[in-house]
């Protein structure tokens, strides 16, 4: 496996490819900081480009857009509170309070250092992994998929500083708006209002408004919101020793996780990231610290969620199965090139597979060498004051929802979710849980029918089956950790105000 | 202590949020009545929405409880009224344009009046800037990046 990296790497490593995979991780990083425009406006934007090019190169642009846009979406997550994408929520939750410190730089830093720490760990398990992890991959049938997301989805609860019954609450809404548009199976419209949602509900009105336009309704009219002494010299972006041992854990954690659940098709980098925030706080020693501005709960999903990013090309290139619909247009690249992905693209396309391996490599670096730099720039940009920055966001939330699908339905929609995560946020309900539920919901829906229509309704397979039989624990395990942990705060609170009243 | 007093808040107030989601829940069960269920090994589209909903109310109910039995829950903040109404009249301005009048005056007038939400902000620096901000969307979402919105009406 280390010789076929070293051939890759030499591919890479002519200086006609090295300019592309740049052009490739720089345009997609800063595209992907604009909400609603991200991987596949670039990717569309360069597609025609890659006529000219061989698939080699054209593979390594696009990938390097696709993993590029992961980086800039933190960026807008952390800095404006904008999640891009579903795996970019959980880095606003412990990024944003961070900026809105003034501590911005930091944050930044941390978070393209995670990545990147992820992201080479992900492409060291697509380099000595990659045929294992597929044969994984292809065991996961219906009844593991639906276990997998029950366990995504209870993590999601973890996530956030309120009660879990209010986050649980708030993953069953989400799971309610997925449903909205036809049915998978039947084609049967439920919750359809009006002709605009027969497609469903757009992931990204729904996470532009929930985040962006709350967060927007909240500060616009508040004078006293200005940022002052945000300091952009060198030592303060660092983060300090101590700050930097506590996120060794997190990285190794959240990057293991990542590699773990990026290599399933579908919805692999979200449910790493909303897991690999769940572990931090379920193994942390001060969980009351997070959705406050807790380093590890911005490193650890920012590493798994880079991690998944990178190995997400494992069914991809093995299995030729797009996970989402970014891999599915880098498919089609490959396709226009003449080159069939799947099973015997390692054998017959040597070059090609090990070379967009290595320049996974050789990108990851080029982004953080670019990165930190640039954080300079996005921090000064946290200078202007927000009277001057909001209604610029306002207009490009609405560009980037309304180009998304081309539907003013959708920006009157994120405006409503807007208010709704406005009001919610008063009553100590979280937005997060709301996306996972919404994203992970009709992966549920779907796996469950099939498993009971294959199995004829029989229950006991949940744990009959290995893969479903480990996760199956490890959800009980949750569910118990839950329940002791809540009992314990309560003891704790009753303890704490019987002593106040005497 | 007086002070505390006045921050803790009536039952009513305290079942607000509880109430809002068990209306959802309800409502769901409702629209969704006439959704075909199916059986458990032959699930139709309605056999998941109810089930959500059931958890959806049963969960309310629950929350219900618990809000209504701590006492000590803090208000919830007052509405920032001015904000609410400014941005969704820029948004909503956004949207009616957008197919109307094209991309350049839907950004120029969302700006504009997302702007009157910051009481302090003079008309010249609105109008001066709105100009500015406009540009920039122009430059940046109809020539760099060629998206396939009109910028004046056709």
């Amino acid at each position: 496996m280390i010789d076929q990296f070293l051939m890759g790497l030499s591919v890479v490593m002519q200086p006609e490819i090295l300019i592309y995979a740049f052009a490739g991780v720089f345009i997609g990083q800063l595209i992907g900081v604009l909400p609603g425009i991200g991987a596949i406006t670039a990717i569309s934007l360069l597609l025609p480009v890659t006529f000219y090019l061989d698939a080699t190169t054209s593979m390594i642009m696009l990938a390097g857009i696709y993993y590029g846009s992961q980086y800039g979406g933190s960026i807008a997550s952390i800095l404006l509170n904008l999640p891009g994408t579903p795996s970019s929520v959980v880095t606003c939750l412990e990024g944003y309070p961070i900026a809105r410190d003034g501590r911005a730089g930091m944050a930044l830093f941390v978070a393209a250092f995670s990545s990147f720490v992820g992201g080479m760990i992900g492409v060291a398990i697509l380099v000595l992994a990659a045929i294992p992890m597929t044969s994984i991959a292809l065991r996961f049938g219906a009844p593991e998929y639906a276990m997998l997301v029950v366990l995504g989805l209870l993590a999601a609860s973890l996530v956030g500083t309120g009660s879990q019954l209010r986050s649980f609450a708030m993953v069953l809404v989400g799971i309610a708006l997925g449903l909205v548009g036809a049915d998978a199976t039947t084609g049967y419209y439920r919750f359809v209002a009006m002709p605009e949602l027969a497609d469903g509900i757009s992931l990204v009105s729904l996470a532009m408004g929930l985040f962006g336009v709350s967060e927007i309704i909240r500060n616009a009219s508040n004078r006293t919101r200005t940022m002052t002494n945000i300091s952009v010299t060198m030592r303060d972006i660092i983060p300090t020793r101590t700050e930097a041992r506590s996120l060794l854990g997190p990285i190794l954690r959240g990057s293991t996780i990542g590699s773990f659940f990026g290599a399933l098709p579908g919805t692999g980098a979200a449910i790493a990231s909303f897991m690999a925030y769940a572990t931090e706080k379920r193994v942390s020693r001060t969980p009351e610290k997070f959705g406050t501005g807790h380093l590890p709960g911005l490193s650890a999903p920012e590493s798994a969620n880079n991690a998944a990013s990178q190995t997400g090309f494992i069914p991809t290139l093995t299995l030729g199965i797009p996970g989402d619909a970014v891999m599915a247009l880098i498919i089609g690249a490959l396709i226009l090139n003449g080159i069939i992905p799947g099973p015997r693209l390692m054998v017959d396309q040597p070059l090609l597979f090990w070379g967009v391996i290595a320049s996974f490599f050789v990108g990851n670096v080029i982004l953080l060498l670019i990165n930190i730099p640039l954080i300079r720039l996005w921090v000064l940009l946290l200078r202007i004051p927000y009277q001057k920055l909001y209604p610029v966001i306002i207009v490009m939330i609405c560009v980037g929802v309304y180009s998304h699908r081309t539907s003013v339905t959708d920006v009157v929609l994120t405006l409503a979710f807007g208010i709704i995560g406005y009001l919610m946020k008063s009553y100590r309900f979280e937005p997060a849980p709301v996306l996972l539920g919404f994203v992970l919901g009709p992966l549920l829906e779907d796996n469950f029918r099939r498993t009971m229509l294959i199995y004829r309704g029989d229950f006991a397979i949940f744990i009959e089956r290995p893969i479903s039989a480990v996760l199956f624990a490890c959800t009980v395990a949750l569910i118990g950790f839950s329940i002791f942990s809540t009992i314990k705060t309560y003891r704790r609170n009753v303890q704490t105000r019987g002593a106040h009243e005497r | 202590m007086q002070t505390q007093d006045q921050a803790r808040t009536s039952i009513v107030h305290r079942a607000t949020s509880g109430a809002v989601l068990l209306f959802i829940g309800l409502g769901m069960l409702a629209i969704g009545w006439d959704y075909p269920i199916g059986r458990l090994t032959q699930m139709g589209p309605g056999f998941i929405p109810r089930a959500i909903a059931v958890m959806i109310c049963v969960i309310a109910v629950a929350i219900i409880i618990v809000d209504i039995a701590d006492a000590g829950m803090d208000k919830a903040g007052g509405i920032q009224w001015r904000g609410l109404i400014f941005v969704s009249a820029a948004m909503l301005i956004f949207a009616v344009l957008v197919d109307l009048a094209g991309l350049v005056p839907a950004m120029f007038l969302a700006v504009v009046v997302s702007m009157l939400a910051d009481k302090a902000a003079s008309p010249a620096t609105i109008l001066l800037y709105a100009v500015l901000a406009t540009g920039a969307g122009w430059l940046l979402f109809l020539v760099t990046l060629e998206l396939p919105i009109p910028a004046f009406w056709r």
